[in-house]
């Protein structure tokens, strides 16, 4: 009986971690065919001739270099904002005492249940009237602040004890100057783990993109992706689809492998996707 | 770290003269950190909420002027309920989020309890793994479940063919395309909801397990007694962010199937993008978005109702 559950426990953790994988195994393997290997049936479970010839095409059949650096661009611009504004919010909501408050603040973090296709249509029509329809600043511009972020940083915040703050207070120190200078020292971890979650957010993000974006040059990566895969959706193309899709997803994955650790505790404590 | 180090006289001469406006100076404080924050949610997500509704009311080609919109009160809410569409999306919306609920919460709570309990090597790699698919972009990544499901050249009709099946046609098949976006979603968010179990895990204290051995109960008496009852919290925080999550699917529908075939994958978030922005509907697509909050909130609320009735 012990040895039936330890060969079961056993089999679990390889599907555990085989099936997760699989797909990007796949993804891999399929960027690395040929275009007769990718025709053959049934397919093979291995490149027989390895070539790294789609890598190089991806970048000559659509604009895939400038859709890379816009998405750099927008998730770069959007995570640093948002940690800036979640910050100074986290810090008000955390340790102002303010009339209202804790309806301002439930207020704001029920915002972060809402699905943004809810908002869409208005959305599109406050940023394309403010004349920012296909433009950077009307991709980043409804994002760059939000919920998860505030409700993040006060829960951390929170944590930091108030007679630091007092001290600093009695040193003569602004407000200003506690926070950025005290406080955010202090939020290391919790800066860590926004960040990332922000970065990967916008940089997978592709419905709004998708609506507000027309030029192809201004197209982040995920919506040149969805192009590329309409241009081409024979059976022989898709070295040159799963190469590009693979290139989108290095930053993101790169970033979870670097921070794994931080990132993984920070989705335990606050149990959201932001 | 001190602080005091950090001042210098000039700096705490200041402070002094400051003390009276200390109060005035916190109240600077407030708005100056709270505004940029609440000025891009209050404009981008909370009047937007209302927006939805006020365009609902309203017949709207979306490119035109928002003074060109005419007036229509609920005509756009009846034209949903006499037509087609709508219950369409509505109902392969509910199917999919049932499904979605169906596999993920057992599923979650099983893979919960293998990650946490056996002192076992594989542990964080297989943390790793599973929550590896969370980071991919799910364009990417969908795109990349087109090619498995696909037939012929496809990995899973081969593995079918393998063991003899005929496997089924996945994503051309109206039978089967819904249940294979959900496939593809318990894959991709699994690993998620598994690390929220895990959280939940670790806030149990090990002592009960210990008392419960000491009573003779084994592993599955430990599962139904202790484990899963102090798991309720947490279980019903990941319906209702299951639900959340699933209810606003649209990626893989848009790449994968484009609410096809014969609508059996048209969901609502995908019939209100369309609606809107390719058929320029926008008072209708509003009525949907809006109904679609109502539904929301109906269900949430529900949810929290049950779980406060059984506590």
């Amino acid at each position: 009986m012990r040895r039936v559950a330890r060969v079961a426990t056993g089999l679990a953790f390889t599907l555990v971690i085989l099936v997760p994988l699989f797909p990007l195994y796949w993804m891999v393997i399929s960027a690395l065919k040929g275009p007769e290997e990718l025709q053959k049936i049934p397919p093979t479970w291995f490149p027989a001739d390895p070539t790294f010839g789609a890598f190089g095409e991806v970048f000559q059949v659509i604009p895939f270099g400038g859709a890379f650096l816009n998405s750099v661009l927008i998730a770069g611009v959007s995570t640093v904002s948002v940690l800036v504004t979640s910050v100074m919010a986290g810090y008000v909501f955390a340790k102002y005492r303010f009339r209202g408050r804790e309806v301002l603040f439930w207020a704001v973090v029920a915002t972060m249940f809402l699905p943004p296709i809810v908002t869409l249509v208005p959305l599109y029509w406050l940023v394309s009237t403010m004349g920012l329809a296909d433009s950077y600043l009307g991709v980043m511009l409804p994002w760059l602040a939000n919920a998860f972020g505030i409700f993040l940083m006060r829960q951390f915040i929170a944590d930091v004890p108030d007679e630091l703050i007092d001290a600093a207070r009695m040193d003569g120190a602004s407000e200003a100057r506690i926070l950025w200078r005290v406080i955010t020292p202090l939020l290391r971890p919790a800066v860590v783990s926004l960040a990332i979650f922000a970065f990967v957010f916008y940089w997978n993000n592709f419905l709004w993109p998708l609506s507000i974006l027309q030029s192809d040059d201004k197209f982040p990566v995920v919506l040149a992706l969805s192009r590329l895969l309409s241009y081409s959706t024979s059976v022989r193309y898709q070295n040159v689809v799963m190469a590009g899709a693979l290139i989108a997803s290095v930053p993101t994955m790169l970033v979870f492998l670097l921070a794994q650790r931080v990132f993984v505790r920070s989705v335990a404590r606050t149990g959201v996707k932001g | 770290m001190t602080v005091g180090t950090r001042s210098t006289p000039a700096v705490r001469a200041a402070s002094g003269r400051r003390a009276g406006a200390r109060g005035v100076s916190r109240k600077a404080a407030t708005i100056a950190f709270l505004s940029p924050a609440m000025a891009v949610i209050g404009v981008f997500v909370a009047v937007p909420i209302a927006l939805t509704f006020w365009i609902s009311l309203h017949d709207w080609s979306m490119y035109t002027p928002l003074s060109e919109m005419s007036w229509r009160g609920l005509g756009n809410y009846r034209d949903l309920l006499a037509g087609q569409e709508f219950f369409t999306a509505l109902r392969n919306t509910a199917i999919y989020v049932l499904l979605v609920l169906v596999v993920t919460i057992p599923l979650a709570l099983a893979l919960g309890m293998l990650l946490y309990f056996p002192k076992s090597a594989g542990k964080g790699l297989a943390r790793a793994a599973l929550f590896s698919t969370y980071v991919v972009p799910a364009i990417a990544i969908a795109i990349v479940w087109g090619a498995l499901y696909a037939p012929d050249y496809g990995p899973i009709a081969q593995a079918f063919a393998a063991v003899g099946l005929d496997a089924p046609a996945w994503l051309s098949d109206p039978g089967t395309a819904l249940v294979s976006l959900v496939v593809f979603h318990v894959w991709q968010m699994i690993g998620y909801y598994t690390i929220l179990v895990i959280a939940g895990l670790t806030q149990i204290p090990l002592d009960l397990y210990e008392a419960a051995r000491i009573d003779g109960a084994g592993f599955w008496r430990q599962t139904v007694s202790v484990t899963l009852p102090l798991l309720r919290r947490t279980t019903t925080f990941i319906v209702l962010i299951a639900i959340i999550n699933a209810i606003q699917v649209f990626d893989p529908v848009y790449i994968l199937t484009q609410g096809g075939p014969a609508e059996s994958t048209t969901v609502l978030s995908f019939a209100i993008q369309r609606s809107a922005f390719q058929y320029g509907m926008a008072g209708q697509a509003s009525a949907m978005a809006f109904s679609l909050l109502l539904v929301l909130i109906a269900v949430a609320g529900a949810v929290l109702a049950a779980m406060r009735r059984r506590s």
